[in-house]
Order: C-alpha cells, then structure tokens, then sequence
C-alpha cells in the first residue's frame, strides 16, 4: 500500500545499538531506507525481523539500506534482533515515543520506505507479505521475493506511543529485564543465573591488567585463557574485583600440565577442582575458613570456586553433557573453594607445608570428587579419632578399591584439630594413625571393582587403603562447635599433581 | 548491550580427513592402546579381524589414557601406518 500523497519523512536521530547516535539523514544517505517500527513483546514484530532479515543481504546488494527502530532500551533491540537473526541497523526510541508519534504509527510493525530525497514512498502496517514485496520492489527498482509461508498477513500489535502515560510505566517496567535470559540464552551460565559481564563490569575485574595477555589454553576444548576472558568468568560467576588475584592464580594452577585439567574435564567420572586458599588474602577479600566454610554463604568462597569452573566449562568448552562426560556430576562442580583456618589449625597450614612463606597468599588446587562428612561426638584418643576419619574413606572411589592410588584430602574441623593439639599430635602422626588404621585382608577385597594389587595378593596379606601416608592431605577449616570434619571423594587416573600458585596483586 | 564473551569465537578450520583406503589388503595399521582395562582385549579382536583382511598391525601403548598421546607417539603412527585404530576401554 503506497502513499498516494509525497511528503517528507520526519527527521529522527536515535541511539544506535553499534553505539552512537544516528539521524534519518545519516541512514538515506546512500539510499533509500527501508524502516521497521516494531516492539519486542510484538509477535508480528518478531515475524517481520525474521522473514525481512533473511532479505537484508538481497536490499543491501540494490543499495536499499534496512533499520528497525524499537520501541524497546537498546539491550532488548539488541536482544530480540539477534533472536531474530536480524543483522541490520537497530535503533531504540524512548519513551514517550515522539518518533513513533511523528510517523502516526498505530501499530507495530509498520515498515516505512523513506526515498534518498527524504520523502515518504510508503508504507506496510501489519506483516502483509504482497504488499511488502511491493513495497520493497519499489525500494530496489526490481523484484525481491518476500517469502509466500504462511501466514500471508498479520495484524501487529498497538504501538507504545499510543499508551497513555500510565499504562507505559507498566509496560516499560516488564521491559529490560530479561537480561539475565540472554546470558542462559547465550549459554554463558552454569545453570545457574549469573551477572552479565558488560564490558564496563570486565574491565573493573581486569583492574588495567592486559586483556589480550593469555594464561594459555584451557582444555579440553583448548579455548585461549585471555585475562580479557577470566575477567569475564569472574564476572559471570559473581566475583568482586578485588578477588579476581585469587581467579588468575587458581587459573594459572588450573593450566599447569601436570594437573592434567584436560582429563578432568572430559572424564565420566565427577570430578571438579577444588580450590584451597591460604595466606592474608583470606581476610582481605573475606574467604570464609570458619562455620560453613564448604559453602553457601560466602560470597567469595562461592564465586572463586565458580569462576574456576565457568572458565573449563565456557572457555575450556568442557560444558556438562559435551565435552564433559561426566555421567552423574556432583554439586561441587559448580565450584568449591575453601579458606584454611590456620588460627585455629595446631599445624602448619597446607602452602607451608607445600614450600611456601606462611605471609604469602597461596591458591591450591585439587582434583576432587564431593564431600563426605563425617561425623566423631565420641572419640576421647587421637587414636580413636584418627581411625575414624580413616575410615571415613574406606568407601572412596568404590568399595573394595584398596588401595586408592591416588589421595583424599581431609578438612578437619576445629574440635577434632583440637583433640590433636592437645595431644600434640603434628600432622604427619595423624597421617601415619590413619595411614595404619585403615586396612584390610586381600582376601576381603576379591569381588566388585577391585585393584591389580588386591588381585595378586594373598588372601590374609593386609591391604592399605591409601599407599602411602602422604597421600592424606589435612587442612583445618569448620565451625568452632560441631565436631563434623570432611573428606573429599577422589579423582583417578589422571596422574595429575596438586599445584599450588602464589596470589599477585599485579600482573 | 556490549558484552565481552567467555568463549574463544575464534573459528577452527576442521583438519581435513585423510583419504580412505580402498582395501585392507597390505595396509599398515597402528592400533593404539589408550592403558586402560580391557582396552587391550577389544585390540587383540580388532587386529584378528584386520589379519584376516590383510592387514599388517602394530601396537602402540599411550602412557596414561587420560592425557592426550604424546609427539612421539604420534610421530611413529604416521611414519610407520597408513592408517589407525585407537581402542577406548573400560
């Protein structure tokens, strides 16, 4: 339906959502200009973006230039066009309207076709693909095919700026919203919702570091660690940028080789990284070593530990049910970090231990199955208790899988550390009584999944669970009252080694 | 909105596939065994069922299967076969 009557198309300038302000003018420049009013809640809207857009190449090749103007902010345009598959120019008019009004729109989508002299050619209210056809042979001076799928016609939807105030508030407040879909959209989530990392949010994590430098591939998908890139998992994952030393350093333990982040991330089994933190940096961005310290609650033991993760699963590409093979998972895998308690521990704390100044800020990493708690109200003797933690993983990796080959990492919990100090037990004494404790006959062992060594041994030969003590990792770390400590399930077959990096404040 | 993305856009190009025999007959096979249990029975059938199509077989053992097959190992599937089996186990 052409406009019988010439007149000359009202002057606009809007918000780009390339950034910037564009006029009309600036758009009829090379040409004229195939205008789309629509409105992202509009279903005909959302009909006319898809079957136009396939068409943008063919109009652009005749030198007819295709913007759509949206009566939404300019996050939803962006949104709804690339939903769409719409790759034109995308403007976005606020409130109250006075573009829409100035071309009397009384629904959308209404598609207007402006000459290069400024004047109105014609216009297409509704979706109506004959009368678009014509109306765009008109543009191109020959034909283009609309597509003939139905529906041929549909009527749109009223246009905001024919609301009355009111009734615009309400809408505008629905509206913008959603940006929180578009990260599940985009699949930069966990499952979980997470903070869109807008480039202002990134650059604050980055704190002038370079976002071009790279830690280097991150298996299995061998996706480049750009601090650019880290900066925008810790972003995702909900972490203030005074925590994002302790990502990069957890990032660069995660990438060393020898951790073998690649078998990890690709495994059937359900192993996550966990990420262990000592040092003063547990106080100055508030790791939580004390009650609850496996989470939840905190926010920086929950969002360093997701951060960690969202970098295998996005950048690595290692997302559950891909590349990830996991087949059952375990909630660690969203991410778990830990602050050891070295106040409250009678030992060194783990970075000590692991060759390090106790003032230096230390992250660990450890490949590692869930949690399992165990629970000791009774046990008067370290000896007792030991046994019992012991124990605690005879069942770790499956039943009968003596010994382990690999280690368990305990986190006990200030009470039962304290029945040690108390008996001035260090840490290799409490290894060496749990080491000895736990054992059984070969003989015991012969049915299920079991190990070569169970299978070669004799019947009443004692089989250890774990083959040495140094395979018991203990870091201290709980509430003062409760006497609950846990261990950590096992990964295996990974021949992968816990690294550890020193936090740098500057890269 | 401008986001910056978790993901690293940059497109690979697939490597293309090598070209398929056209028999079995003569052809040198590496078969690859990843060190994972019972990967070495499933290889035992595979290369009986390449020697009764003629095929001359050679085995390769990866260090540990969950790390990728190291340089060398690849080095000496290409040098030695014209074509390779890799057996995935459990």
């Amino acid at each position: 339906m052409s406009d019988e009557v010439v007149t000359a198309a009202p002057e606009f300038e809007l918000e780009s959502v390339a950034g910037g302000a564009m006029r009309l003018s600036d758009l009829r420049s090379d040409g004229p200009v195939l205008v789309l009013f629509v409105a992202e809640e509009c279903p005909t809207s959302a009909l006319t973006l898809r079957r136009l857009g396939r068409l943008v190449p063919s109009l652009a090749a005749a030198g007819v230039t295709v913007a759509a103007v949206f009566e939404d902010p300019l996050e939803v345009a962006a949104r709804t066009a690339r939903r769409a598959g719409f790759a034109a120019t995308l403007l976005a008019e606020p409130p109250p309207y006075d573009v829409s009004r100035a071309y009397e729109l009384s629904s959308v989508p209404t598609t207007v076709l402006v000459g290069r002299d400024g004047n109105l050619i014609g216009r297409v209210v509704g979706w109506d693909a004959g009368a678009l056809e014509e109306l765009i042979e008109e543009a191109c001076g020959a034909p283009v095919a609309v597509t003939q799928e139905s529906p041929m016609r549909k009527p749109g939807c009223a246009a905001k700026s024919t609301y009355d105030a009111q009734t615009l508030r309400l809408l505008d407040a629905g509206s913008g919203q959603d940006e929180l879909e578009e990260m599940f959209e985009r699949g930069w989530t966990d499952g979980l919702p997470v903070i869109p990392p807008t480039r202002e949010r990134v650059e604050a994590m980055l704190g002038g570091r370079d976002p071009a430098a790279s830690l280097g591939e991150v298996p299995p998908g061998m996706g480049e660690a750009t601090l650019e890139r880290v900066a925008a998992c810790a972003v995702l994952a909900g972490c203030r940028p005074d925590y994002f030393p302790v990502v990069l350093a957890a990032a660069e333990a995660a990438l060393e080789p020898a951790f073998n982040l690649g078998g990890q991330a690709v495994t059937t089994q359900p192993v996550g990284q966990l990420v262990i933190v000592n040092g003063p940096v547990r106080d100055t961005i508030g790791l939580n070593g004390a009650m609850g310290a496996l989470g939840p609650g905190w926010r920086a033991n929950m969002t360093i530990g997701r951060a960690v993760r969202l970098l295998v699963s996005l950048t690595g590409g290692g997302f559950p049910g891909r590349l990830d093979r996991a087949a059952l998972g375990q909630p660690g895998k969203v991410g778990v970090c830990v602050a050891e308690d070295e106040e409250r521990s009678p030992w060194e704390p783990l970075h000590v231990e692991r060759g390090f100044d106790r003032e230096q800020s230390v992250v660990t990493l450890v490949a590692c199955d869930a949690p399992l708690s165990i629970s000791d109200h009774r046990s008067r003797s370290p000896e007792e208790l030991a046994a019992v933690l012991g124990w605690a993983a005879a069942g770790a990796w499956s039943t009968n899988w003596w010994p382990l080959g690999t280690r368990s990492v305990f986190v006990i919990c200030p009470e039962h550390a304290e029945l040690f100090r108390k008996h001035r037990w260090d840490k290799r004494r409490l290894r060496e009584a749990m080491f000895t404790a736990v054992r059984r006959p070969a003989g015991e062992l012969r049915w299920g999944e079991t190990t070569p060594h169970v299978e070669r041994a004799r019947d009443e030969e004692p089989v250890t669970k774990w083959t040495s003590p140094d395979d018991i990792v203990l870091i201290v770390a709980g509430g003062e009252a409760g006497r609950f400590s846990a261990v950590f399930g096992p990964c295996l077959g990974m021949n992968d080694e816990i690294i550890s990096r020193e936090v740098r404040w500057t890269t | 909105m401008d986001y910056v993305s978790p993901f690293d856009e940059r497109r690979r190009t697939p490597e293309p596939l090598a070209p398929r025999p056209d028999e079995l007959r003569g052809a040198r096979v590496a078969l690859l065994d990843i060190n994972k249990r019972c990967g070495d029975q499933f290889l035992d059938r595979v290369e009986a069922l390449l020697g009764d199509h003629g095929a001359h077989t050679f085995r390769l053992v990866k260090e540990i299967f969950s790390k990728p097959a190291g340089p060398e190992i690849i080095r000496r599937i290409a040098d030695r076969g014209d074509l390779a089996v890799e057996g995935l186990a459990d």
